[in-house]
Protein backbone atom coordinates (compact mmCIF):
# COMPACT_ATOMS: atom_id res chain seq x y z
CA UNK A 1 0.00 0.00 0.00
CA UNK A 2 1.43 3.52 -1.04
CA UNK A 3 1.10 6.09 2.04
CA UNK A 4 -0.43 9.59 1.00
CA UNK A 5 -1.56 11.38 -2.07
CA UNK A 6 -0.50 10.07 -5.57
CA UNK A 7 -0.93 10.83 -9.48
CA UNK A 8 -3.53 9.35 -11.53
CA UNK A 9 -3.72 9.00 -14.75
CA UNK A 10 -5.81 5.86 -15.48
CA UNK A 11 -9.06 6.31 -17.47
CA UNK A 12 -11.27 4.29 -19.67
CA UNK A 13 -12.12 4.60 -23.04
CA UNK A 14 -8.62 6.02 -24.15
CA UNK A 15 -7.73 8.23 -21.53
CA UNK A 16 -11.01 10.69 -21.43
CA UNK A 17 -13.31 8.47 -19.18
CA UNK A 18 -13.82 7.22 -16.22
CA UNK A 19 -10.74 6.25 -13.70
CA UNK A 20 -10.07 2.48 -13.88
CA UNK A 21 -10.28 0.73 -11.20
CA UNK A 22 -8.97 -2.49 -9.59
CA UNK A 23 -12.31 -4.88 -10.08
CA UNK A 24 -10.03 -8.09 -10.22
CA UNK A 25 -9.52 -7.73 -5.91
CA UNK A 26 -13.05 -5.89 -5.75
CA UNK A 27 -12.80 -2.54 -6.26
CA UNK A 28 -16.19 -0.55 -7.18
CA UNK A 29 -17.06 2.99 -7.81
CA UNK A 30 -19.63 4.33 -4.30
CA UNK A 31 -20.46 7.35 -6.09
CA UNK A 32 -19.79 10.06 -8.71
CA UNK A 33 -19.77 13.91 -8.11
CA UNK A 34 -19.15 16.04 -11.05
CA UNK A 35 -18.41 19.75 -10.58
CA UNK A 36 -15.68 19.33 -7.91
CA UNK A 37 -13.00 21.57 -7.10
CA UNK A 38 -9.50 20.42 -5.38
CA UNK A 39 -7.45 22.35 -2.84
CA UNK A 40 -4.20 20.10 -2.26
CA UNK A 41 -2.80 21.67 1.13
CA UNK A 42 -2.43 25.46 0.73
CA UNK A 43 -1.78 25.12 -3.09
CA UNK A 44 -4.09 27.10 -5.54
CA UNK A 45 -7.77 25.97 -6.26
CA UNK A 46 -8.01 23.76 -8.89
CA UNK A 47 -11.22 23.63 -10.99
CA UNK A 48 -13.39 21.87 -13.14
CA UNK A 49 -12.46 18.05 -12.19
CA UNK A 50 -14.94 15.10 -11.01
CA UNK A 51 -14.82 13.17 -7.92
CA UNK A 52 -15.01 9.52 -7.81
CA UNK A 53 -15.32 7.60 -4.96
CA UNK A 54 -14.54 4.03 -4.55
CA UNK A 55 -14.83 1.27 -1.86
CA UNK A 56 -10.81 1.62 -1.98
CA UNK A 57 -10.29 5.12 -2.98
CA UNK A 58 -10.91 8.87 -3.23
CA UNK A 59 -10.42 9.69 -7.10
CA UNK A 60 -10.15 13.31 -8.49
CA UNK A 61 -9.52 13.60 -11.94
CA UNK A 62 -9.88 17.04 -13.74
CA UNK A 63 -12.18 17.57 -16.84
CA UNK A 64 -9.99 20.21 -18.37
CA UNK A 65 -6.61 18.27 -18.30
CA UNK A 66 -7.49 14.55 -18.83
CA UNK A 67 -3.62 14.29 -18.14
CA UNK A 68 -4.44 15.35 -14.51
CA UNK A 69 -5.52 13.48 -11.58
CA UNK A 70 -4.76 12.17 -8.27
CA UNK A 71 -5.77 9.58 -5.93
CA UNK A 72 -5.88 9.07 -1.94
CA UNK A 73 -6.80 5.49 -0.49
CA UNK A 74 -8.95 5.53 2.10
CA UNK A 75 -6.40 3.71 4.24
CA UNK A 76 -3.99 7.38 4.37
CA UNK A 77 -7.46 9.36 4.95
CA UNK A 78 -6.90 9.93 8.70
CA UNK A 79 -9.64 12.66 9.08
CA UNK A 80 -12.41 14.22 6.90
CA UNK A 81 -14.72 16.40 7.98
CA UNK A 82 -17.46 18.86 6.88
CA UNK A 83 -16.24 22.57 6.89
CA UNK A 84 -18.52 25.14 6.59
CA UNK A 85 -17.14 27.76 8.78
CA UNK A 86 -15.51 30.55 6.46
CA UNK A 87 -13.40 31.45 9.04
CA UNK A 88 -11.59 27.88 8.17
CA UNK A 89 -12.19 27.79 4.61
CA UNK A 90 -13.67 30.72 2.79
CA UNK A 91 -15.75 28.51 0.75
CA UNK A 92 -17.57 24.87 2.39
CA UNK A 93 -16.08 21.99 1.73
CA UNK A 94 -14.89 18.42 2.70
CA UNK A 95 -12.12 18.76 4.57
CA UNK A 96 -9.44 15.24 4.73
CA UNK A 97 -5.98 15.12 6.28
CA UNK A 98 -3.77 12.79 4.50
CA UNK A 99 -1.41 10.10 6.17
CA UNK A 100 2.12 10.39 4.84
CA UNK A 101 5.15 8.01 4.73
CA UNK A 102 7.01 9.12 7.82
CA UNK A 103 9.90 9.40 6.02
CA UNK A 104 9.20 13.05 4.76
CA UNK A 105 8.30 14.53 7.11
CA UNK A 106 11.55 15.74 7.91
CA UNK A 107 10.32 18.65 5.50
CA UNK A 108 7.16 20.16 6.31
CA UNK A 109 4.33 21.17 4.57
CA UNK A 110 5.24 25.06 3.37
CA UNK A 111 7.76 23.19 1.25
CA UNK A 112 4.99 21.95 -1.11
CA UNK A 113 3.37 25.03 -0.53
CA UNK A 114 5.84 27.20 -1.60
CA UNK A 115 7.61 25.55 -4.45
CA UNK A 116 5.97 24.96 -8.10
CA UNK A 117 7.51 21.01 -8.14
CA UNK A 118 4.80 19.01 -6.09
CA UNK A 119 5.60 16.62 -3.69
CA UNK A 120 2.19 14.81 -4.08
CA UNK A 121 3.54 12.10 -1.06
CA UNK A 122 3.80 14.85 1.14
CA UNK A 123 0.52 16.77 0.74
CA UNK A 124 -0.84 16.22 4.09
CA UNK A 125 -4.38 18.07 3.42
CA UNK A 126 -7.20 17.91 0.50
CA UNK A 127 -9.56 20.03 0.39
CA UNK A 128 -12.83 18.81 -1.94
CA UNK A 129 -15.62 21.46 -2.99
CA UNK A 130 -18.42 20.73 -4.77
CA UNK A 131 -20.00 23.65 -6.99
CA UNK A 132 -23.19 22.71 -4.73
CA UNK A 133 -22.51 22.68 -0.87
CA UNK A 134 -25.88 20.67 -0.52
CA UNK A 135 -23.93 17.92 -1.47
CA UNK A 136 -21.06 18.34 1.48
CA UNK A 137 -23.66 15.68 3.85
CA UNK A 138 -24.28 13.24 1.39
CA UNK A 139 -20.68 12.99 0.48
CA UNK A 140 -19.55 13.53 3.82
CA UNK A 141 -21.63 10.04 4.64
CA UNK A 142 -20.12 8.01 1.39
CA UNK A 143 -16.70 8.89 2.67
CA UNK A 144 -17.79 7.51 6.01
CA UNK A 145 -19.09 4.40 4.49
CA UNK A 146 -15.95 3.73 2.51
CA UNK A 147 -13.72 4.47 5.19
CA UNK A 148 -14.95 2.00 7.36
CA UNK A 149 -14.77 -0.51 4.34
CA UNK A 150 -11.18 -0.06 5.12
CA UNK A 151 -9.65 -1.08 8.36
CA UNK A 152 -6.07 -1.23 9.16
CA UNK A 153 -4.44 -4.45 7.83
CA UNK A 154 -2.23 -7.22 9.31
CA UNK A 155 -4.07 -7.28 12.24
CA UNK A 156 -3.27 -10.90 11.74
CA UNK A 157 -3.86 -13.55 14.39
CA UNK A 158 -0.91 -14.93 15.99
CA UNK A 159 -0.06 -11.89 18.10
CA UNK A 160 -2.64 -11.72 19.90
CA UNK A 161 -1.13 -13.61 22.93
CA UNK A 162 1.94 -12.15 22.99
CA UNK A 163 -0.07 -8.49 23.50
CA UNK A 164 -2.54 -9.98 25.94
CA UNK A 165 0.70 -11.13 28.31
CA UNK A 166 2.73 -7.96 27.55
CA UNK A 167 -0.08 -5.73 28.72
CA UNK A 168 0.20 -6.43 32.41
CA UNK A 169 -0.16 -2.67 33.00
CA UNK A 170 -3.69 -3.76 32.56
CA UNK A 171 -3.98 -5.26 35.41
CA UNK A 172 -1.97 -4.49 38.44
CA UNK A 173 0.86 -7.05 39.13
CA UNK A 174 -0.93 -8.67 42.39
CA UNK A 175 -3.78 -8.92 40.12
CA UNK A 176 -2.45 -10.61 37.31
CA UNK A 177 -0.46 -13.07 39.07
CA UNK A 178 -3.76 -13.54 41.15
CA UNK A 179 -4.96 -14.38 37.77
CA UNK A 180 -1.95 -16.65 36.58
CA UNK A 181 -2.33 -18.94 39.62
CA UNK A 182 -5.53 -19.58 39.64
CA UNK A 183 -7.03 -19.85 36.22
CA UNK A 184 -10.36 -21.41 37.34
CA UNK A 185 -11.23 -18.51 39.78
CA UNK A 186 -13.12 -16.76 37.32
CA UNK A 187 -16.09 -14.82 38.52
CA UNK A 188 -17.34 -14.97 34.69
CA UNK A 189 -16.67 -18.54 34.80
CA UNK A 190 -20.00 -20.33 35.03
CA UNK A 191 -21.38 -19.82 31.33
CA UNK A 192 -20.54 -18.54 28.24
CA UNK A 193 -17.05 -18.28 29.25
CA UNK A 194 -15.54 -19.19 25.95
CA UNK A 195 -17.80 -16.65 24.34
CA UNK A 196 -16.19 -13.81 26.71
CA UNK A 197 -13.18 -15.05 25.29
CA UNK A 198 -13.23 -14.55 22.25
CA UNK A 199 -14.66 -11.41 23.11
CA UNK A 200 -11.57 -10.34 25.30
CA UNK A 201 -9.72 -11.25 22.32
CA UNK A 202 -11.61 -9.74 19.95
CA UNK A 203 -11.56 -6.57 21.93
CA UNK A 204 -7.70 -6.73 22.57
CA UNK A 205 -7.12 -7.28 18.95
CA UNK A 206 -9.37 -4.25 18.40
CA UNK A 207 -7.23 -1.60 20.98
CA UNK A 208 -4.01 -3.15 19.04
CA UNK A 209 -4.96 -1.84 15.91
CA UNK A 210 -6.68 1.10 17.04
CA UNK A 211 -3.50 2.91 18.98
CA UNK A 212 -0.74 0.23 17.48
CA UNK A 213 1.66 1.31 20.49
CA UNK A 214 0.30 3.62 22.65
CA UNK A 215 -2.85 1.66 24.29
CA UNK A 216 -1.56 1.36 28.04
CA UNK A 217 -1.84 5.19 28.70
CA UNK A 218 -5.18 5.16 28.08
CA UNK A 219 -6.26 1.87 30.08
CA UNK A 220 -3.49 3.31 32.56
CA UNK A 221 -6.05 6.44 32.87
CA UNK A 222 -8.95 4.25 33.48
CA UNK A 223 -7.44 2.31 36.16
CA UNK A 224 -5.73 4.95 37.89
CA UNK A 225 -8.76 7.83 37.81
CA UNK A 226 -10.13 5.28 40.70
CA UNK B 1 -15.60 -5.43 22.61
CA UNK B 2 -14.99 -3.60 25.91
CA UNK B 3 -13.48 -0.74 24.66
CA UNK B 4 -16.33 -0.27 22.03
CA UNK B 5 -19.47 -0.70 24.27
CA UNK B 6 -17.47 1.55 26.80
CA UNK B 7 -17.29 4.07 23.70
CA UNK B 8 -21.07 3.41 22.76
CA UNK B 9 -21.96 4.89 26.49
CA UNK B 10 -20.40 8.16 25.98
CA UNK B 11 -22.13 9.35 23.09
CA UNK B 12 -23.48 12.51 22.88
CA UNK B 13 -20.94 13.97 25.49
CA UNK B 14 -17.82 16.08 24.84
CA UNK B 15 -14.58 14.16 24.48
CA UNK B 16 -11.35 15.49 23.75
CA UNK B 17 -9.41 13.07 20.33
CA UNK B 18 -6.06 13.55 20.47
CA UNK B 19 -4.51 12.40 17.09
CA UNK B 20 -1.12 10.93 16.49
CA UNK B 21 -0.22 14.05 14.42
CA UNK B 22 -0.53 16.32 17.79
CA UNK B 23 -3.80 17.68 16.87
CA UNK B 24 -6.37 17.96 19.59
CA UNK B 25 -10.25 17.90 18.32
CA UNK B 26 -12.80 18.15 20.74
CA UNK B 27 -16.48 17.87 20.07
CA UNK B 28 -19.61 16.55 21.02
CA UNK B 29 -19.72 12.08 20.50
CA UNK B 30 -21.59 11.22 17.43
CA UNK B 31 -20.69 7.72 17.27
CA UNK B 32 -18.13 4.58 17.57
CA UNK B 33 -18.28 1.83 15.28
CA UNK B 34 -16.47 -1.73 15.85
CA UNK B 35 -13.10 -0.19 14.40
CA UNK B 36 -12.64 2.94 17.29
CA UNK B 37 -13.17 5.16 14.19
CA UNK B 38 -14.83 7.91 15.54
CA UNK B 39 -17.68 10.75 14.27
CA UNK B 40 -17.58 13.67 16.27
CA UNK B 41 -20.25 16.93 16.07
CA UNK B 42 -19.46 20.70 16.43
CA UNK B 43 -15.75 19.94 16.45
CA UNK B 44 -12.88 22.90 17.22
CA UNK B 45 -8.99 22.51 17.62
CA UNK B 46 -8.23 23.20 20.95
CA UNK B 47 -4.74 24.11 19.98
CA UNK B 48 -6.22 27.16 17.93
CA UNK B 49 -2.89 28.82 17.27
CA UNK B 50 -1.25 26.24 16.07
CA UNK B 51 -3.98 24.97 13.45
CA UNK B 52 -6.24 27.93 12.81
CA UNK B 53 -7.00 26.76 9.32
CA UNK B 54 -9.29 24.13 11.14
CA UNK B 55 -10.85 26.09 13.52
CA UNK B 56 -14.09 24.60 13.55
CA UNK B 57 -15.85 21.93 11.46
CA UNK B 58 -19.41 20.60 11.79
CA UNK B 59 -18.98 17.05 11.17
CA UNK B 60 -15.84 15.10 11.89
CA UNK B 61 -14.86 11.26 11.01
CA UNK B 62 -11.52 10.03 12.43
CA UNK B 63 -9.81 6.90 11.30
CA UNK B 64 -9.52 4.96 14.54
CA UNK B 65 -6.19 4.10 13.78
CA UNK B 66 -4.73 7.53 13.97
CA UNK B 67 -6.19 8.32 17.28
CA UNK B 68 -3.59 8.70 20.43
CA UNK B 69 -5.53 9.41 23.27
CA UNK B 70 -9.38 9.95 24.03
CA UNK B 71 -9.66 12.46 26.97
CA UNK B 72 -12.66 11.48 28.65
CA UNK B 73 -15.32 13.28 30.81
CA UNK B 74 -14.69 12.72 34.53
CA UNK B 75 -18.61 12.43 34.63
CA UNK B 76 -18.38 9.51 32.33
CA UNK B 77 -16.32 7.41 33.72
CA UNK B 78 -17.64 5.12 36.17
CA UNK B 79 -14.51 3.13 37.40
CA UNK B 80 -15.73 -0.13 39.37
CA UNK B 81 -17.72 -0.86 36.34
CA UNK B 82 -14.34 -0.61 33.94
CA UNK B 83 -12.07 -2.27 36.62
CA UNK B 84 -14.72 -5.14 36.64
CA UNK B 85 -14.66 -5.50 33.15
CA UNK B 86 -10.95 -5.03 32.83
CA UNK B 87 -10.41 -8.14 35.52
CA UNK B 88 -13.07 -10.15 33.11
CA UNK B 89 -10.91 -9.50 30.23
CA UNK B 90 -7.93 -10.47 31.91
CA UNK B 91 -9.57 -13.69 33.16
CA UNK B 92 -10.80 -14.29 29.83
CA UNK B 93 -7.50 -14.28 28.00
Amino acid sequence: MVLGLRNFTERTGDGIGQPVLDTDNGEELMCVQPGVDIVLANRTRESHGTLYVSNKQVIWLSDVDKAKGYAVDFLSVSLHAVSTDPEAYPVPCIYTQIETDPDGYESDNSDSECSDTLDLSRIREMRLIPSDPSQLDSLFEVFCECAELNPEPNEEEGEEHEWIFSADQMVDEEEADYISQNPAHAIGQSNGDHDLAHTVLQSLRMLRRWSMTETTPIIDSVISSK
Amino acid sequence: MLFFSYFKDLVGREVTVELKNDLAIRGTLHSVDQYLNIKLENTRVVDQDKYPHMLSVRNCFIRGSVVRYVQLPPEGVDVELLHDATRREARGG
